[in-house]
């Protein structure tokens, strides 16, 4: 009753950040009613999807300030448990997809003992190692199709099928990753109040002092780190099924685990709107820049220069990103 | 059996011996001051008893069990709390937050971790500051959020790292009525570390003196100021020699 009522409860933020936040999910709500391009409608959803990667990686990385720059690996686990499943058993997605998420989350508490032993830098380098060990592995395994990667056939499965969540029009997808992402800002809600939540920030602030107020640091950076790899693993089963074909050198390269934790970051890490609006900003100047310079003029990469840049900016201007601009200003105005 | 009970604790830096064979005995109600010059091995000790350094031989029993490797989380649970002498405020916690973060080790809720951090600021005079960031408020004022942090753990027993190092004296009074109202109102054993002598001197019912990772004296504040060793600890053997007679 309590945690219901806690995850409910946006009465701590300003009237106008809930206008605001009410306006947006009703535009989201209403957007493919209105006419559309596909390419508007893909990037869409892209956006949804990235917010949840961001709100997943700003439960560790933003509330813990633990740089986890490894989360592709867990798109990977999920979109290919997803994705075998269906095509060797015909398993649809709903079961698949927890399937995924706990195969996830063991793999996350394994590889987490070890990594939070590591700190700062340290911590931040290894878990990129760790997931392009899992991309090596995965390249050369057959049963996951290897380097080729596999190929869902929606005329075996004719679409729309609403189990194994495979649709011809993309408004079907939308729908699914927005409600995903609703119950996404719900739960990232309940958490930043809960007891677990405020143990992450406390660790932020000051590792030995949490400890010494009975916090047991290790533990708790493991589970927010299973809770985030939930997120992302969720969101992994989604993307096999909405694109049909994956393989490790798009679901499980280092660039995407590099694009859930700078969108996270520009938007302000350790805020709930913080990943929303990052996803928000890049989302759609990546697949712009893709669609417009990188096709026409031939200047691949570009994207790629214009992160750099952001990056540098957000360290330089604010490190708490655009969020952290906004309170800024909010906080000189009150005095 | 005393709340917590030193015995012979040793601790070793490679070749270099912080504390040397120190032992003694902390009363429940007591009101222990641990005095000592710089290097003396205070903070050292106090981080040995928390639990963030292991002890290298002695052991240490609290309430009845033995704690002397536990982990400081685990330390802090049995219900024994601490401060720092430095706190480094990121400020991304306001002070109600801070001191809700030591209430939540009692409790899931965050609602009642919030209405128990409220009545503690309360307790504390603090409760004006609530919504600020930790490093917007001054420092005397940080220290007491620290020390609600610590009470909001609920502990038996709390250990105070140079809280008023740095204060000026009308900070030092107002840290030492707080002090005085953890002990009393609130029955929490205390024990600080100090530099400032007259604090020490002041409130504690009893007075622990290091020296080079010794204890070269316990007793009450007056038999301490007119120690021998302790003079000679803090003011070097020339003077105790040049004023042997007043000490007689």
């Amino acid at each position: 009753m309590e945690t219901l009522k806690s995850t409910f409860d946006f009465s701590d933020f300003p009237r106008l950040d809930i206008t605001v936040a009410g306006a947006v999910s009703v535009f989201l709500l209403l957007f493919p009613v209105f006419p559309h391009s596909a390419f508007a409608m893909a990037t869409m959803i892209q956006f949804l999807m990235f917010s949840l990667y961001g709100m997943g990686w700003n439960t560790i990385g933003g509330y813990g300030g633990q740089v986890d720059l490894g989360k592709a690996q867990y798109v990977g686990i999920g979109a290919f448990t997803t994705t075998v499943m269906l095509i060797r058993w015909d398993i649809p997605f709903w079961f698949s997809m927890p399937i995924g998420v706990c195969f996830s989350v063991m793999w996350s508490f394994m590889l987490g003992y070890p990594l939070f032993r590591l700190k700062g830098h340290y911590f931040a380098i290894a878990t990129i190692a760790a997931s392009l060990v899992l991309k090596d592995i995965f390249e050369v395994w057959d049963f996951v199709g290897a380097a080729r990667g596999l190929e869902i056939s929606p005329i075996k499965y004719s679409p729309p099928d609403f189990l194994r969540l495979l649709f011809k029009e993309d408004i079907y997808y939308y729908y699914v990753i927005l409600a995903f992402f609703f119950i996404g800002i719900l739960y990232v809600n309940w958490f930043r109040k809960s007891r677990l939540g405020f143990q992450l920030r406390s660790i932020k602030d000051n590792e030995e002092m949490a400890q010494s107020l009975g916090i047991n640091a290790h533990w708790a950076k493991i589970k927010t780190y299973a809770i985030a790899t939930a997120f992302v693993s969720v969101v992994g089963s989604f993307h096999a099924c909405y694109i049909k074909n994956i393989e490790p050198e798009d679901t499980m390269s280092l660039d995407i685990s590099i694009l859930i934790a700078l969108m996270a970051m520009l938007g302000g890490a350790g805020s709930l709107w913080g990943p929303i609006i990052g996803a928000g900003v890049l989302i759609p100047l990546k697949s712009y820049l893709k669609e417009w310079l990188g096709a026409q003029v031939g200047l691949v990469g570009i994207d790629l220069i214009i992160y750099g840049a952001i990056i540098m900016l957000v360290s330089a201007v604010e490190p708490r990103g655009i969020w952290g601009i906004v309170e800024k200003i909010r906080r000189r105005k009150k005095e | 059996m005393a709340l917590l009970e030193v015995h012979g604790l040793t601790k070793k830096f490679g070749g270099l011996t912080a504390n040397d064979d120190v032992s003694f005995k902390v009363n429940e109600g007591d009101l222990i001051g641990m005095l000592g010059p710089n290097g003396a091995g205070k903070s050292t000790l106090f981080n040995c008893l928390a639990g963030l350094y292991p002890v290298t031989s002695g052991h240490v029993f609290f309430d009845g069990h033995e704690i002397t490797d536990l982990k400081s989380h685990e330390v802090a649970r049995r219900g024994m709390a601490r401060t720092f002498q430095v706190y480094a405020a990121s400020g991304d916690l306001s002070v109600v937050e801070n001191v809700m973060v030591g209430c939540f080790m009692r409790t899931g809720s965050g609602f009642k971790a919030k209405d128990r951090a409220k009545d503690i600021l309360k307790e504390f005079k603090l409760q004006h500051l609530s919504d600020y960031m930790l490093s917007e408020i001054p420092v005397a004022a940080q220290k007491r959020v620290t020390m609600a942090t610590a009470v909001g753990t609920e502990p038996k027993m709390l250990l105070l790292d140079e809280v008023a190092a740095g204060l000026n004296p009308l900070e030092i009074e107002e840290i030492m009525t707080t002090i005085r109202g953890i002990h009393s109102s609130m029955g929490i054993t205390v024990m600080l570390i100090e530099h400032v002598m007259e604090l020490v001197m002041n409130i504690s019912d009893r007075v622990i003196v290091l020296d080079s990772g010794r204890k070269i004296a316990e007793g009450d504040p007056k038999a301490i100021a007119n120690n021998p060793d302790v003079i000679k600890a803090y003011l070097g053997e020339r003077y105790v020699q040049e004023h042997a007679e007043e000490f007689k």
